[in-house]
Order: structure tokens, then C-alpha cells, then sequence
């Protein structure tokens, strides 16, 4: 690792501010991407902000048919918590299945999305679930906050507080794991709510996307058959050591009919 | 530089430390705990588990500054008195180790796997050492010895 | 309670220090002083060197020196040379050999090759150093498959080698075997592969080398499986006596061959420990090890198999081309060549067989043994074409290797490739594993399996495997006043248990306390010659010496005994640590007999004190033959071409089992890493830059928890061989010869109504689902 600073600022306020102050600064929340990647040498910020102990980042509540998670809960914690468990099991169930035990006793909601790993779980649940990501400036929709490859909206010094997700009727979450590193070669995430439903994509693409052709034919027809017949392009799609394109335009189908099944 | 306070196997613990300072070398280098292995650079072996305030951690993927106030256990802290803990002993009955360098993560993992979920089973016990790898065992002999480890635990 | 002879399940003596985290790898090594070394590595596949700048480097903060391949060639020091059994081409002229040196001097030739030696006062200082190196590189064009290294207009590696040939070889009876294809009824060809792997121990590699100014001597640390002749290596290379050389290898977290080699960085560290008079530390990271430890298999094969009208076979043909990588490494030529061809035709029997291997030269990290080094690349040719026979002759798999196999009044039998097979009963194991495996109730579960949309496949696989390794071993005892004994022995455990199996025998055979015998490995002050550990070699030549050296004192030790009872040698039994007289039943322990040897006034004429102390070296004269048979049921999801390898049955007959408990974890870790060859591992580079693809866990795949199949073992004991007095056959590498073909081919199995005939290691499930997809579309 390249030297730095470190700092563990208390408030929102302090972090903001050695931000500012900073030359190249980085925020840190669990760490699990960043310290690998400074590790190999891959980053080399002047300053770490760890944000991960500031008190207004954390926590999971529901109220109503909203359920809130903070930015730094861990991903064990939101794979462990009741509330999420009765109110959007697939989001409790996807937590379950991000990287392993150890790394979930560290790596937060916020950290994950704030750094929009194409291959990371957690953005096809924000987008299929139609989270609001509130930040420490404004609130942005899942959709307009993943932008692009390991790109979001997030402004320069700009944090993730929470997220909001509206619990919906039915959802479920399938994911085929990348056999060495464990993120998911694919992802789909399925849930349907009072407006409709929703098919978002991870691992397959650049960034998370929405298959819309699915979420027509299952808003007719809740059931695995509804996708029969529809073909998933596979232009676009990631192709790479792990997976051809062509093997991921196939899997979207497959996990998608498996979530569609699992949602009930 | 950060000055950190923590516990390590019930020991008080300050120490003065690089922002970069790794945990794990926090403790193999620092403080001669030299029980906690590093076997990668990208958190997938395992063999660097600890446990932060009574939960696994990957030591290697977690700065010394971070631990500042926790509760930090090692493999070295398992044993209580000179008497290995019930999942050591399960281990070693059940010849769930060979080179022995996985062996310590393994272990951690295995107590907090334990721990959270007495009743564990099989499937279980594989999908909680997902972030754990073996090259010499074929891992069935630790399988064993995780659930005999889990119920000596219960006692 | 625990009982501690010869084939009992005795709990290890070393597991206590490894679960309390108290044993001692290298990387928890820290003398006093020591500095740090960091090796800058080749980023490119092929490239000359025009020049190496470490001005700024040197200048950075805690830079303790800088060591390139310009000074390593003004010190003269020496390349490694390949010790490759077999080292002359099919003309008798030699193997074309490129000098090894242990840095790259005006060219590189892989992605990896060590290009510098940085020293620093931290590993921190190193990294940042090694970026400010400069080394200016004129990219050259790469070739890293063999098959296209030795067509012709691929890039030369070696300006003085033509065509990047190495060597090639052949055994067995060409003539007799182009006659059994002429007169056979069928003839099944099949092209394959076994990819390149590497074996990911998971301690990485690592040393610490010093130099004592007083002494003249040079002090080793190092994860090795082999000190003595790495020493020899290394002092070859720095040019100083043997002796000079102390080499060390402390617990060593696994091996499985990639820590047998030569390795270019111990004479580094070596050379500069002596430079900057203080001890120097590497510890190779996991993505170097990715690049720098050596890789294994890596094999193209075309293999055809002559059969009648009955099935029964008439002959075996095998041409394969083995990626060597850009040099010979310490025994790399000998794996496709002579290390592929003895087990061809594993366990069945063949009136004629003809091998041919070829050595080629790419920019890949250079291959050595990985598990096997040969074997279950010869299991995996035979048991594929034998598979692919049945399926295109339409006769049940299980039938036509049953009819096939050795009869066991067949043995012992020199195969047409010159494998002694002495003792063994192949039908018989064959036999075992079927029942094992609950074939009667196959046809529910493959209907239970296609309920939830899964197909359910079966395959069996019989393997014939050989040892390996040096043939000598040196065991010693020496005796303490209390009972105790200090084993020492030159092979060596990586994770294998000898610590406990060579006192076990020493125990069974001397009746000495289990608990009061120490045990010493690799340390070449400790032994005077040493094998290491290779080849299933450990119990069979290690152990065969420990019991040696035991029947060599038990001799001694009944003179003294006879002494202390006035009575015959001859007449002395040692039962459970006491001697008795069998005409006067008077007794003495073993107890007392050791504290005998020490004390002149109770020893007899001609002994001295300490009279028991035993050295000996026992030879091995012929490689024995472990055999065995997998059986494996695998669940293939056809949606997503995902292979869960559900159950493996396997019997092995490694002859006499020493502790049950080590040969079944042998067995157990031997599947794993076979399955991980079957199922997901792969090294990759890039065809046109010769990157390497697979640089790390996050892209190299290996075996977790839940790949793993519920395993069920048995060893079938019935025939030990005279080979060695212990009547063990070897162990450690029979689970990679079994499970790549069982498992790859009861995934063709449940495939079979696709039409799918055959997938290419590693079956990804990409790989089997286009399999599905390309067999449906024709």
C-alpha cells in the first residue's frame, strides 16, 4: 500500500469537511473493495475518510411500507435482521449471499453502491425494488444513481446516508456466483409491487440495468412461462474470462424465470 | 500517526500504528501472533480470520487503525489453560487439517459459525466457510469436524 | 485408547502446534536485522532488455540494493540446470537446454521472470521502489500454446533452438502396435486436453537467506519440499561448495509439487544477504505466486484406441505435446515425455502400446511435477477414449472396462510400456467400487434428479498409477538416557503427517514410548542425503528407511538385552516395549535397554555407549504401483450447464496402510484438487500478448466447501508389495489420477441423450451448456 492519512470522523460534518481539506481523499466504509485495491497498488488516495463508525449512518428500520437501511450497515447485518427478513426477505436473502461470512462482518450497503461494482449485488436490488438513495445532499433514484461502470451520481465529497426501499408484494433474488471471486457473473433481481414489476440486471452488463421486455410480459403474467419465448439480446453484454455474453444473455433468462418461481 | 487501544486475546493492547498498517500485520509483526496466516492479496483464502468483537473478520482486508476500541481474538487465544477449545480438539480428531496454513482462519471461522448457529447443519457449515480455502484436505474431513466441534460446543 | 502401531488412525503430533497457531512457517520467521527483498517480474511475455535504469530506486528511502541480471552475469554465476530423467531426444542427441539463471539477462521470455532483486529495510519501500525502476523493453512476439510454438513460423524463443522443440521420446512397441491397428475391428480417436493448472498451496512461497562472515557459510530458509537437492542447485549456481550451504525447510503449508523446484529466488536472496551482510526476507504474494510458481499438466494429446469385435482391446496410441513453458525447469522435459508414457493404458490390459511425447518451449511460466507430473494426465487419455469407445460401439462403459482389465492372475505383468506391475487385483477393486457405489439405486435418483429439471450422470474410473522420486532415503535414531528417540528422516512432510507415520513405525517396530519420539525434517545438517518429498515417495522410500533403521537397532538392541539377561540374542522377543526370553521367560524392557546403551558396564563386548544410535540409507530398487478406482454420480443443471459432483466412491489399494486416517485425507485431497482440474481451475494467458489471464483468486477457481461430493473410501488390502519392506504402494497422488476422468465422464454420462461426446477440462458450466447447445443444433 502507498501511504496515507487516516481519519475516523464522528459526524457527517467532519467527514465533509477533511474531504475538503484533502489532496486526493477516499472515503472508506467497510473496506472490503478499497484495501484490496490499495493493496495491490491499484488507488492511492492521500487521505482515507473512514466513515464506517459515524453514528447517523447506521441502522435498519421500517416504518409503514418503507424500509430504511443506513448507509454503513453491514451486509451480515442486513442479512441477520428481522425487520428486513419480514419485510423484504429477498433483500435480507441477497445480503446473505454477498462475498462470505467474514467480508459481510465488514462491508456496508453504502460502500457497496457508492462503488457500483458491475458484478455487486446489491444494484439490482435498489433498482428492481425502486430504492431512494438519500445522500448527504439530496435524494436520488436507484435508476439515476447508477450511472455507469463503478460511475454514480455521487458528486465529489458527496456520501450515501441511507436508503429507502418500498417493501413490495413479492420479490426474489437469484445469482450465479463467478466460481473463483464469488460476485455474480449474473444477477437478476424480481419484484413486483403495486406499480408493477420490475427485472433488474447485475453482472451482466457494464452497469445495472432494467430488462424491460421482461417486466411487460410479467406484468400480464407473474410466472416463469411469461418469459417463454422472449430472447435476450446478447449486444452489450459482458463477455470475459468467466462468461461469454451470449452465456450471460442466457442466464438473465434462466435467473429470471428462478426468481420469478422463488418470489411465489 | 494513529495511536490505537484494543484487546487482542484479553490482552490490553496501544499501539502506535501506519495508516497502512494491515490487522493482520498488526498482529503477526507487531505483536508475534503469528498464528494468523496471510495466504492472498484478495480476500478469497480465509486464512487470515480473526474475530472482531466476537464476529470473523478478515485481518487482511481491515486496517490496524480500524480496530481502534475492538475486542480482537486469535487463533493463540483460543485455548483456554493449555486445554485446546472443543473446536480444536474436533479438528484434530477428525484430521481436518494437514499443512495446517489455513488451519487458524479456518478454525475462527468455524467457533463464530458455531457460535451464531448451534444447531448448524452440513449445508450450513459449507456455505459459512464460503471465504475458507483448503488444498489439502478435499474439505469433508473439516465438514466433520465442524459439526462435532459445534456440538462439543453446546455441550 | 489410542493405539500407536503400524495401520492404526493415530491423531498427528504436529496438529496441536498448527491449531494453536504456534508452528512455524517462513513468513513467521523474523531474525534479527533482517531486510527485504522484493523480485521486479517480467510484465511482459517476450521482450529484449535494453536496459535496466534503479538510479532513482536506488536513491529511495530504506533501498538497500538493487541486483539486475548484468551483474548477475559479471559475478559469473551458474544456470540451473534441468535434471530431467529423460534428456535425450528420440536421435540420442541431447534435450535442448537454454541456460536458467535465476534472473533474466537481455531478454524475457514469460510474464512473471524475474527481471531484479530489490532489497529494502521494509517490503513497503521495495514496492515503492519497484515502480521506479525503469526497464526498457523492445516487445517481442509471443506464442504460449505448444501446439502452436512448434508449427512452423511460430516466434523462436531461443535465437539457437529451431522451431522451440525441446525434446521428444517414445516408448513402448511401435512396430506391434501400428500391426494391432491395422488387424482391429475399431479404431476411436479422440483429440484432448489437460489444461494447465497450478497447485495454489496455500502458504505462498517464501525464504530467508543469510551469510555468516566468520564461518563462510550461507544459511537457507525456505518453503521447500526438497532441501538437499535444491541445495546442490543452489550452491551449483553461486558456485561454493555443498557444504556451504546450510538449507532449511521450516512447516511448509503445502506443495503438492510447486515447492520441489529450483526456484530462481533462494541464490538471489543468497547472494545478496552476503552483499549487504544481513539476512534477507521474500515472501511471494498470491498473484505473484499466480505467475511465478511453477505450473502444472498443460498437455495436447491425441490418443486412439484399437479394439476387436468383441471389445477386447488390441492396442493404444498416444502422441502428446507438452507445454514445458520458456525454459527447462528442474525436471520440467521429464513430465510429458517419460512421466506421461509409464501408466499409459492404466489398469487395463494391452498386448501393444505406443507412446510419443514432445517438449516444447512457449512464454508461459515454465511447467514441473504438479501432483501426478504425468500420471493422471495418462489416467485421464485412457479412461476418456475407453469412455468414448463404449459410447460409440454402443457397449455399456462399466462392461467394456470390466472385460478389459488385468486379470489379477495376470500379475505381476510388465506392461508394454515397462511398468512392473508386481501385486494388485484389479477386477477385484474395480468390483468394490461398484457395489460401493449403489447402482441399483441409480435409476431413482437420476428420475428424482430429472424431476427438478437436472441431469444425473455415473461414470468409473480405474486408475494404475507409479512412485516416484529419489530412490535413496537416509533415516536416523538417536537415543536418549530417558527412552526417548530423535528421528530423523530426509523426506519430507508438507502437510502430509510423517511427523506422526514415522514414529508410528518406529514405535510398532521398537515398542518406544510414540510420545517420546521427536522428529526432524528437512534440514540438510540433520540428514546426510534426503529425497524431499515427490512422487508418493514419502512412506514408501522415507518409511521403508525409518524401518530399516529399525530392524537395525532392534538387533543391536537384543544383543544388549540377551547381555542384561545372560542370555541368547536369538532368543529375545520384543512384545509392547519388553523383551523376553522365549526359553527362560525372563524379561527386560526397551526402557532398560536404552538406558543400558549408555552406561558401558551393562553393554556387551564391542559396544560402545550410545550403541543403539542408527544411521542407515535404504535404496529403492523398483517404483511400486498404487491402483484404484473412482466411481463418481454428478447433477447437471442443462439451463445453466452447472456440475454438481454429488457423491465419489473410490477403493484404493496403496498396499499396507500405515495410518488410515492420513492415507484417506491423502485420498480425499488428491479428489479435491482432481475435481478442481475436472470442473474450474484453468491458467490462462492471452494468445496474442501472452498476458496472464488468471493472475489471481479472484479469476483462478478453486475448490470450496460446498464443490466438494460426500466421499466414501475403502482400501483394498489384500496385496502389499515385496518392492519395499514396509509393503506400501504410495499414496499422495491417486485421488488427481481418479476423479478428473470419473467426474468428467459421468458428466458425459448424464449427458449422453444430448449427444454430447465430449468437453474439454475445465467443464465450466459455459463450457457444458454450450455443449447442450451446439450437440441439439448438430
Amino acid at each position: 500500500m502507498y501511504e496515507f492519512e487516516y481519519h475516523q470522523p464522528k459526524t457527517l460534518e467532519e467527514a465533509a469537511k477533511l474531504f475538503a481539506d484533502a489532496d486526493d481523499p477516499q472515503f472508506m466504509a467497510g473496506g472490503q473493495t478499497i484495501i484490496p485495491v490499495m493493496k495491490q497498488h491499484l488507488a492511492m488516495p492521500s487521505d482515507i475518510i473512514d466513515i464506517g463508525r459515524i453514528a447517523d449512518l447506521q441502522g435498519i428500520s421500517v416504518d409503514g411500507d418503507t424500509l430504511t437501511i443506513g448507509a454503513m450497515t453491514r451486509h451480515g447485518d442486513v442479512a441477520g435482521s428481522d425487520e428486513v427478513r419480514k419485510s423484504i426477505p429477498a433483500l435480507s436473502d441477497l445480503a446473505s449471499h454477498i462475498g462470505d461470512p467474514a467480508v459481510r462482518n465488514r462491508g456496508t450497503l453504502g460502500g457497496s453502491i457508492a462503488n457500483n461494482d458491475p458484478a455487486a449485488d446489491y444494484p439490482a436490488a435498489l433498482v428492481a425494488l425502486g430504492a431512494t438513495v438519500y445522500t448527504t445532499s439530496r435524494e436520488i433514484s436507484a435508476e439515476d444513481f447508477f450511472t455507469a461502470m463503478f460511475e454514480t451520481a455521487l458528486e465529489d465529497g458527496e456520501m450515501v446516508v441511507k436508503v429507502t426501499f418500498p417493501v413490495p408484494e413479492k420479490a426474489a433474488y437469484e445469482k450465479f456466483p463467478n466460481p473463483a471471486s464469488r460476485y455474480a457473473t449474473t444477477g437478476v433481481f424480481v419484484a413486483r409491487t403495486g406499480d408493477g414489476v420490475r427485472v433488474a440486471v447485475t453482472g451482466a452488463g457494464a452497469c445495472v440495468f432494467r430488462q424491460s421486455d421482461f417486466e411487460k410480459a410479467l406484468d400480464t403474467d407473474f410466472s416463469p412461462p411469461a418469459l417463454d419465448g422472449i430472447s435476450v439480446s446478447a449486444d452489450g453484454l459482458n463477455s470475459d474470462l468467466h462468461a461469454s455474453a451470449e452465456y450471460r444473455a442466457n442466464l438473465i433468462t434462466v435467473l429470471a424465470k428462478r426468481a420469478v418461481k422463488h418470489a411465489g | 500517526m494513529p495511536v490505537i487501544s484494543l484487546s487482542v486475546n484479553g490482552i490490553p493492547v496501544t499501539a502506535e500504528v501506519e495508516p497502512r498498517l494491515l490487522l493482520s500485520s498488526l498482529l503477526r509483526d507487531h505483536l508475534g501472533l503469528t498464528g494468523t496466516h496471510v495466504g492472498c492479496d484478495t480476500s478469497q483464502c480465509g486464512a487470515c480470520v480473526v474475530h472482531v468483537d466476537g464476529k470473523p473478520v478478515k485481518s487482511c482486508a481491515m486496517l490496524a487503525a480500524q480496530a481502534d476500541g475492538t475486542q480482537i481474538t486469535t487463533i493463540e487465544g483460543l485455548a483456554q489453560k493449555g486445554k485446546l477449545h472443543p473446536m480444536q480438539e474436533a479438528f484434530r480428531d477428525n484430521h481436518a487439517l494437514q499443512c495446517g496454513f489455513c488451519t487458524p482462519g479456518m478454525v475462527m471461522m468455524s467457533v463464530a459459525l458455531a457460535t451464531e448457529q448451534p444447531d448448524l447443519d452440513e449445508a450450513a457449515v459449507c456455505k459459512g466457510l464460503e471465504g475458507n480455502l483448503c488444498r489439502c484436505t478435499g474439505y469433508q474431513n473439516i465438514i466433520k469436524a465442524v459439526m462435532a466441534g459445534a456440538k462439543a460446543m453446546r455441550g | 485408547m489410542e493405539k500407536y502401531g503400524i495401520g492404526q488412525p493415530v491423531r498427528r503430533k504436529e496438529d496441536v502446534r498448527f491449531l494453536t497457531g504456534t508452528g512455524t512457517y517462513i513468513d513467521d520467521i523474523k531474525p534479527d536485522n533482517v531486510a527485504h527483498a522484493l523480485v521486479l517480474r517480467s510484465t511482459h511475455a517476450h521482450a529484449k532488455i535494453l536496459g535496466i535504469d534503479g538510479t532513482e530506486a536506488e536513491n529511495m528511502p530504506g533501498i538497500l540494493g538493487i541486483v539486475t541480471g548484468k551483474d548477475w552475469i559479471a559475478e559469473d554465476f551458474q544456470p540451473m540446470p534441468t535434471k530431467s530423467a529423460v534428456n535425450k531426444k528420440i536421435d540420442g542427441t541431447p534435450l535442448n537446454q537454454p541456460p536458467r539463471h535465476a534472473l533474466a539477462i537481455d531478454r524475457v521470455r514469460y510474464v512473471g521472470e524475474p527481471v531484479a532483486l530489490i532489497v529494502a529495510e521494509t517490503v513497503s519501500q521495495a514496492q515503492d521502489a519497484a515502480e521506479a525502476v525503469e526497464v526498457d523493453y523492445e516487445e517481442l512476439e509471443a506464442v504460449t500454446d505448444q501446439v502452436k510454438a512448434l508449427e512452423p513460423g511460430a516466434p523462436q524463443i531461443w535465437d539457437d533452438i529451431e522451431g522451440n522443440f525441446c525434446l521428444d521420446f517414445e516408448l513402448g512397441d511401435k512396430e506391434e502396435t501400428e500391426k494391432a491397428f491395422k488387424g482391429a475391428d475399431h479404431v476411436i480417436k479422440l483429440d484432448l486436453r489437460n489444461q494447465c493448472v497450478t497447485a495454489t498451496p496455500i502458504e505462498t512461497r517464501g525464504a530467508i537467506a543469510s551469510y555468516d562472515k566468520d564461518t563462510g557459510k550461507y544459511f537457507l530458509q525456505n518453503a521447500t519440499q526438497n532441501v538437499h537437492a535444491n541445495r546442490d542447485t543452489f550452491a551449483g549456481v553461486l558456485k561454493i561448495p555443498s557444504e556451504d550451504l546450510h538449507h532449511v525447510a521450516p512447516d511448509v503449508g503445502g506443495g503438492f509439487g510447486a515447492k520441489n523446484s529450483g526456484y530462481p529466488e533462494p541464490s538471489l536472496l543468497l547472494y545478496a544477504s552476503k552483499k549487504i551482510d544481513r539476512p534477507i526476507k521474500w515472501i511471494s504474494d498470491r498473484n505473484e505466486s499466480f505467475a511465478a510458481d511453477t505450473h502444472g499438466r498443460d498437455q495436447a494429446t491425441t490418443v486412439e484406441l484399437a479394439l476387436d469385435k468383441d471389445g477386447m482391446f488390441l492396442g493404444l496410441r498416444t502422441k502428446t505435446i507438452g507445454n514445458i513453458g520458456a525454459y527447462c525447469w528442474t525436471v520440467g522435459p521429464f513430465t510429458p515425455t517419460g512421466g506421461s508414457a509409464r501408466t499409459q493404458g492404466g489398469p487395463y490390459y494391452f498386448p501393444a502400446m505406443h507412446y510419443t511425447g514432445i517438449a516444447a518451449f512457449t512464454n508461459t511460466m515454465p511447467l514441473d511435477p504438479y501432483r501426478g507430473a504425468g500420471r493422471p494426465e495418462g489416467s485421464f487419455q485412457i479412461e476418456r477414449i475407453v469412455e468414448l469407445a463404449a459410447r460409440e460401439l454402443g457397449i455399456d462403459p462399466v462392461e467394456l472396462r470390466r472385460k478389459n482389465l488385468m486379470p489379477a492372475d495376470s500379475l505381476p505383468r510388465k506392461t508394454p510400456m515397462g511398468l512392473d506391475v508386481d501385486t494388485g487385483n484389479f477386477p477385484e477393486v474395480f468390483e468394490r467400487t461398484l457395489k460401493m457405489s449403489d447402482r441399483a439405486g441409480f435409476a431413482k435418483r437420476v428420475a428424482d434428479s430429472a424431476a427438478k429439471g437436472l441431469k444425473r450422470g455415473f461414470a468409473i474410473a480405474p486408475y494404475l498409477e507409479c512412485t516416484g522420486g529419489g530412490p535413496k532415503e537416509f533415516a536416523g535414531v538417536k537415543f536418549a538416557r530417558d527412552g526417548s528417540a530423535a528421528l530423523r528422516v530426509g523426506s519430507m512432510s508438507t502437510g502430509m503427517g510423517q511427523e506422526t507415520s514415522m514414529p508410528q513405525i518406529l514405535s510398532d517396530r521398537l515398542g518406544i514410548d510414540f510420545d517420546k519420539i521427536t522428529y526432524v525434517q528437512g534440514d540438510t545438517d540433520a540428514t546426510p542425503i534426503g529425497g524431499g518429498h515427490g512422487g508418493s515417495r514419502n512412506m514408501e522410500v522415507g518409511g521403508s528407511a525409518v524401518l530399516q533403521c529399525a530392524n537395525e537397532v532392534l538387533v543391536k538392541a537384543k544383543q544388549i538385552a540377551a547381555h542384561l539377561l545372560n542370555s541368547n540374542a536369538d532368543d529375545m522377543e520384543l512384545s509392547e516395549g519388553v523383551f523376553t526370553d522365549v526359553k527362560t521367560d525372563q524379561s527386560v524392557s526397551m526402557v532398560d535397554v536404552v538406558a543400558a546403551s549408555f552406561e558401558q558396564s551393562r553393554l556387551p563386548d564391542g559396544m560402545e555407549e550410545g550403541a543403539l544410535d542408527t544411521d542407515t540409507i535404504y535404496e529403492r530398487e523398483i517404483i511400486s504401483c498404487p491402483n484404484g478406482c473412482h466411481s463418481a454420480e454428478v447433477e447437471v443443471d442443462p439451463e445453466t450447464g452447472s456440475v454438481n459432483v454429488e457423491h465419489m466412491w473410490v477403493v484404493d489399494d496403496f498396499g499396507t496402510i500405515i495410518n488410515p486416517m492420513l492415507a484417506d485425507g491423502q485420498v480425499m485431497g488428491g479428489i479435491a484438487q482432481g475435481l478442481g482440474q475436472a470442473l474450474m481451475e484453468e491458467i490462462i494467458y492471452d494468445e496474442d500478448s501472452g498476458q496472464l489471464v488468471t493472475g489471481s483468486l479472484m479469476d483462478y477457481a478453486l475448490p470450496r466447501a460446498d464443490s466438494m461430493p460426500k466421499m466414501e473410501m475403502a482400501f483394498f488390502e489384500d496385496a502389499p508389495t515385496a518392492k519395499n519392506p514396509l509393503g506400501v504402494k504410495g499414496s499422495g497422488e491417486a485421488g488427481c489420477c481418479g476423479a478428473p476422468p470419473a467426474i468428467v465422464n459421468a458428466v458425459l454420462d448424464a449427458l449422453k441423450d444430448d449427444g454430447v461426446l465430449h468437453i474439454e477440462m475445465p467443464l465450466t458450466s459455459e463450457k457444458v451448456w454450450r455443449a447442450i447447445a451446439e450437440a441439439k443444433a448438430g
